[in-house]
């Protein structure tokens, strides 16, 4: 009796610990995913005045998963990736960064930038991420998603935020 | 004591180097000649049995309120990122109240009036570094609008167009046309900053482009072919050796070389010089100022050094 007890208790932490666990490691496939530019950009429309308006495509196990990395994917699209134009009067949008190595220069700074609920979350207007239509949910391979979330990206603001820090120049700096 | 002297002054000297600033261009909005011309804003004027067409600035800044709309959202969004522009249409009223003071401004002591030559005559109009050349149609197909919107900045100087955006947004069939262009400007202005920056990096690598001009005096001896110092070289040569020393990594192109007229394009010159241990914006007029001094003290020839914004020169040999 005394054993099943014991037993019952373990297999009831197990239960608990497994899926954070899981979590926890598609969370931080999601983030290396980001790091890899394993994630895609489409322009939504032109948006109000100082924003983009985009869907990013976000890959994981758990769509919960790539819901919430979106935000981080849009921003870090922004400044890293640009996104191409299409319908909707979208124009091709350059990155804010122009230096293809920026990353690795000033690693120190992304990193904690881009940590779990860290800076970037302040450039994120608006996202639908708790209500992605399902088509916008594509089961790729088992178990393993592709979610599209709509975010609006503070695009000024960030713009003024890396140049406040020294990380891409202004268009009057050396003047 | 001695080394916190030290110290202090390279400090100094630190600070004074890192807020030097190189000049900062000059940047307004203008309407091309097309939209101008779309639009039913031209002069036209017989020139000698040709008629010629003019753009009408005044009266479309005066009629057209869209015009004042793009020109009024990309002014806001270009002082937004730390680059106000220049108005035209203040440049113009300016002008206009300028002449008129000048015209009733006399000494008080002799009652002479401020000299103005032809030539600066000619030169009062509204100018700028870069011009922002706007031009934009209105589509319609059945019911649905559009626009085509086209954003060129001009080098005034290389006649370079050094930065681009431009595309046709979505049609629409219930937004007004102000609110399609608003559109039109927010999609395309980032991509138009883009480019002006690259162009601005450019500047900042390679150094500043100008144009250089050298011309003589109808009734100097000498001319562009004439030999000086003890190797008998010719002046033109001479020049070109100036400028290759002279010049950011030696670049510059000679596009027309006569025995009356010298014409350099692509000619780099630096952002900055030294003086007094200090350092200083360079512009065109300082650059061509050192032709001028090589000219007149090396070769002992007086010459006069014109320019025209940040961007041309034109130094004329003989006499000044």
């Amino acid at each position: 009796m005394r054993n099943l007890v014991k037993l019952s208790v373990f297999l009831f932490l197990v239960s608990i610990a497994l899926p954070s666990q899981a979590q926890r490691r598609s969370k931080r496939k999601a983030n290396e995913d980001t790091m890899n530019w394993k994630y895609e950009i489409e322009c939504m429309g032109v948006g109000v005045e100082g924003t983009y308006l985009i869907k990013v495509w976000s890959y994981s196990k758990k769509t919960k998963v790539a819901m919430a990395q979106a935000k981080k994917n849009a921003i870090h699209g922004v400044i890293f990736k640009g996104f191409l134009g299409g319908v909707d009067g979208c124009t091709s949008q350059k990155p804010l960064a122009r230096n293809s190595n920026l990353f690795n220069e000033r690693k120190d700074y992304f990193e904690s930038f881009f940590e779990d609920n860290g800076k970037f979350l302040q450039f994120i207007n608006a996202t639908n991420d708790g209500s992605v239509p399902v088509q916008d949910v594509l089961k790729i391979k088992k178990r393993y998603y592709k979610v599209g979330v709509i975010v609006s990206v503070n695009k000024d603001q960030l713009r003024k935020e890396l140049e406040k820090a020294g990380i891409i120049r202004g268009l009057s700096s050396g003047f | 004591m001695r080394k916190f002297v030290i110290f202090f002054c390279s400090l100094l000297m630190g600070t004074s180097m890192m807020f030097s600033q190189a000049k900062k261009p000059t940047i307004m909005i203008v309407p091309s000649d097309v939209w101008c011309n779309i639009n039913g804003y031209m002069m036209e004027f017989d020139n000698q049995g040709t008629v010629v067409k003019i753009p009408n600035y005044k009266k479309a800044l005066q009629e057209n309120a869209d015009l004042l709309l793009v020109i009024s959202k990309i002014n806001g969004m270009m002082a937004e990122r730390g680059f106000p522009l220049k108005n035209m249409e203040s440049v113009m009223k300016s002008l206009e109240k300028n002449s008129a003071e000048d015209a009733m401004m006399s000494s008080k002591d002799s009652g002479a009036s401020a000299s103005e030559s032809p030539i600066d005559q000619l030169k009062k109009v509204a100018k700028a570094d870069i011009i922002m050349q706007l031009t934009w149609t209105v589509n319609k197909t059945g019911p649905r609008n559009s626009i085509t919107f086209n954003l060129q900045g001009l080098d005034s100087y290389t006649d370079k167009q050094i930065a681009t955006a431009a595309g046709t947004g979505a049609p629409s069939t219930s937004a007004e046309i102000p609110l399609l262009l608003e559109e039109a400007i927010l999609a395309h202005i980032d991509n138009f900053n883009s480019t002006l920056m690259t162009h601005f990096e450019d500047l900042f690598t390679n150094g500043r482009e100008i144009v250089l001009n050298l011309k003589k005096w109808d009734d100097w001896d000498g001319d562009f072919e004439s030999e000086y110092g003890e190797d008998s070289e010719e002046l033109g040569v001479l020049i070109e050796d100036w400028l290759a020393d002279n010049t950011v990594q030696g670049r510059y192109s000679t596009t027309d070389a006569t025995e009356n007229m010298m014409f350099f394009e692509q000619v780099r010159i630096p952002l900055y010089y030294e003086r007094n241990g200090k350092q200083r914006a360079m512009d065109t007029r300082r650059f061509a100022r050192g032709l001028s001094k090589f000219l007149k003290d090396e070769l002992k020839i007086i010459n006069k050094v014109t320019t025209k914004g940040l961007g041309q020169a034109t130094i004329y040999l003989g006499s000044k």
